[in-house]
């Protein structure tokens, strides 16, 4: 009787295993920045003596919803609580104090759902910012459009903004604030290969470590006819679960096929330091280039214990702590250094702090426009949209959308910067217009 | 295909040393004490937890390690008696007080260090080569400790007066108390040495790989499998299971790619256990 037990209790035990692999991160695009640019300050709000009644509205709140564990949910609290912190010292936002309220999703879509439901309509948040993880941020879309709240979103699937061209009127509240759209990764990875052969690297073979999520598979949709084009044959395309460890024998089959590049695309496996480690350790005569969202954070060289010296990966989201491209980033990084003692732990960071400005630039100009309610949130997706190509609002990166809201990509705007660790520190490599350093090769190579 | 069967043994033969220590201490504990211990992956990754502060803190590396795995000794032994000594006799409760205290250390542990993995620091650094297969000195040195902690083990238990009243234990706890062992004693060594044995894993392990509080729960999925597999209570049954796991996960990795090869070895254990439900060293209660 006790066997079968323990035996029950073990398949449960697996079953709940395999229920935690359901994490899903997020990948994003860097905006490359216009080097002289410099973001104009945040309008600041006319102080009024008696604030606009907005039907008896006392206070503007802004919901943060991620997961609170991971450096991208705590990134995005400490940004968001940033910037209203700011924002009150100048005045509120119309003359309204900034509250911030968090949800934590637990990177689980019920979780998700109920938080940012309570955010919604029991701490009536105005705007909410925050996600991380595409099928977790399907779900909440749904909520969103049934509470009708602007959703400053922080995914890069594809599916979203889609969701958003087929059913506008339901799904306009969205908007897609950290990154790009996971396709234009694929961009970004091409772009890599492009530099890296202009800097004298053979780049004929690749072995792809992505993964074993749907996102990747519309990077490498887009990816496959890219390498193609160029001649490069993929000679490895593996799979990995969350968690997966035993990077070493990849490594060795990519060392096996003749691969002159290792490309990780991974953000919710979640050890991409041990990847980085596991091909230090055994100097594989292969470059590691990709993108890999764990080399991103400022405390990655360390925890992986220098093994990261040389790893060549994409700065999501737009901004690198050593090379902000706009004068605001560069004070906003050195702000969140003052207030948490260290530098953004997450791409992630950047988006919410632009979300709590430009939802405040969108109320603002609503309200100079005469509108009678500035923050409803029909009033509000209008004027989020007049920042699209051409009319960026300059915050910590070039902000603009697309007509179904998902972020602009390119040099002007917010895109990935190829960027790579030398020495503990991250330097940007490519486009040259922001480089802060030049390509290093690792002495086994 | 020299190379391959060369990465193949070598591999699975850490990957199996590892989950064996992990596995021997999860089976030694519930054989001798009946007690099915979820936070057993807890120890596992809070001594290389602290073995990583430590070190960064400017404890020597060795030294660090030896203070940690010690200590997650301590703490089982503090667990035993504080807890499960209370409640040992109701298997159920004992099952749900493990599992909250599993979840509340790796609560605390996200808290502290977040999800991400953390490398432990190096104990040996350099690469062998067989061929043209590079083999860390990390894998090696994990190999190594392993065979000899699972030998020291068995010399223990088998050659010792505390080892066989141990065995004594396991086999007959009335009988064991009317000749006069005293179990609860027993009980309180076991539970330090099954935790002992899950520490050393859990450096090894993060040696070679890194440490994150999921790792406690898949050292617990593995520990727990794999003890079914060899059969409740029997140590030498949980090292052959490990060795098979940890083969069939290198010769799936090698194979047919990274996503199939847990899953692969689940499908294995499944299957074993349809055709001899007590595993493969066990027997019928």
């Amino acid at each position: 009787m006790m066997r079968k037990v323990l035996i029950l209790v073990l398949l449960a035990v697996l079953v709940f295993g395999c229920a935690q692999e359901e994490k899903k991160p997020e990948a994003t695009p860097t905006p490359k920045p216009a080097a002289t640019e410099t973001p104009k300050p945040t309008p600041t709000p006319e102080k009024t003596a008696t604030p606009p009644p907005f039907g008896g509205k006392k206070e503007v709140v802004i919901g943060v919803i991620g997961p609170m564990a991971l450096p991208e949910g705590t990134a995005e609290k400490n940004a968001a609580m940033l910037a209203a912190k700011e924002i009150n010292a100048q005045g509120g936002i119309l003359g309204l104090k900034v509250r911030v309220v968090v949800g934590d999703t637990k990177l689980k879509p019920d979780e998700a759902t109920k938080e940012f439901r309570r955010l919604a309509t029991e701490e009536k948040a105005d705007m909410i910012t925050g996600g991380f993880s595409s099928g977790i941020m399907s779900a909440m879309m749904e909520v969103m459009a049934e509470t009708k709240t602007v959703f400053l979103a922080d995914a890069s699937s594809p599916a979203h903004p889609a969701m958003v061209a087929k059913e506008y009127d339901k799904y306009k509240y969205w908007f897609r604030i950290s990154q790009n759209n996971g396709s234009t990764f694929a961009w970004d990875l091409a772009e890599m290969i492009d530099y890296l052969r202009d800097q004298g690297v053979t780049v004929n073979k690749v072995y792809i470590i992505r993964d074993e999520h749907v996102w990747t598979d519309a990077v490498m949709k887009g990816l496959t006819p890219l390498l193609e084009e160029r001649n490069i044959e993929i000679v490895g395309d593996e799979k990995v679960p969350r968690g997966y460890t035993e990077y070493e024998q990849l490594l060795l089959d990519a060392q096996d096929k003749g691969a002159d590049l290792i490309m990780p695309i991974l953000a919710i496996a979640g050890t991409g330091d041990v990847l980085a480690k596991q091909w230090a350790e055994l100097q594989i005569p292969a470059l590691l280039a990709g993108h890999d969202l764990a080399a991103i954070d400022a405390g990655f060289y360390e925890k992986t214990g220098g093994a990261a010296n040389y790893y060549i990966f994409l700065a999501d989201g737009g901004v690198l702590v050593t090379a902000p491209p706009t004068e605001m980033a560069a004070k906003f990084v050195e702000a969140y250094k003052k207030e948490y003692g260290h530098y953004p732990e997450s791409h992630q960071a950047y988006g919410a702090y632009d979300a709590v400005y430009i939802y405040k630039m969108a109320v603002e100009a609503a309200y100079k426009a005469g509108e009678k309610n500035p923050f409803d949130p029909d009033v509000v997706v209008k004027y989020l949209e007049k920042y699209k190509p051409g009319n960026p609002a300059k915050l910590t990166r070039n902000v603009a959308f697309h007509k179904n809201h998902a972020l602009v990509w390119g040099d002007d705007y917010v895109r990935n910067w190829i960027a790579q660790w030398q020495d503990g520190k991250q330097y940007i490599i490519y486009p040259s217009t922001v480089a802060n350093g030049q390509l290093k090769l690792p002495p086994w190579i | 295909m020299i190379d391959i069967a060369v990465r193949i043994i070598v591999y699975g033969a850490v990957v199996g040393g590892i989950w064996a220590l992990v596995a021997s201490g999860f089976s030694l504990i519930f054989g001798v004490a009946r007690i099915l211990n979820f936070a057993h992956g807890i120890f596992f990754i809070l001594a290389a937890y602290l073995g990583i502060v430590l070190a960064k803190s400017g404890v020597n590396p060795y030294l660090a390690t030896l203070i940690s795995i010690l200590f997650v000794g301590g703490f089982a032994v503090a667990i035993y008696t504080g807890l499960l000594a209370r409640i040992k006799e109701h298997e159920v409760m004992v099952i749900i007080v493990t599992l909250a205290i599993a979840l509340l250390v790796e609560q605390i542990l996200i808290i502290i260090f977040g999800e991400h993995g953390i490398s432990y620091p190096a104990l040996i650094s350099g690469v062998l080569r067989i061929g043209k297969t590079p083999i860390t000195y990390k894998r090696i040195l994990a190999f190594v400790v392993a065979v000899v902690v699972l030998a020291l083990l068995e010399l223990f238990i088998h050659k010792t007066r505390t080892g066989k009243m141990i065995m004594a234990s396991s086999q007959n706890y009335e009988g064991a108390l009317l000749v006069g062992i005293n179990v609860d004693r027993i009980f309180i060594i076991t539970m330090f040495l099954s935790a002992v044995l899950a520490g050393i894993g859990g450096v090894l392990y993060t040696q070679v790989f890194a440490a994150s509080p999921a790792a406690s729960l898949k050292a617990l999925i593995f520990a727990f499998a794999i003890v079914i597999l060899g059969g409740l209570g029997s140590i030498k049954g949980s090292i052959v299971a490990a060795f098979i796991i940890g083969y069939i996960i290198t010769i799936t990795n090698q194979f047919l790619g990274a996503q199939w090869a847990e899953f692969a070895a689940l499908l294995v254990i499944i299957a074993i256990l349809v055709f001899k439900p007590t595993g493969l060293f066990g027997v019928e209660e």
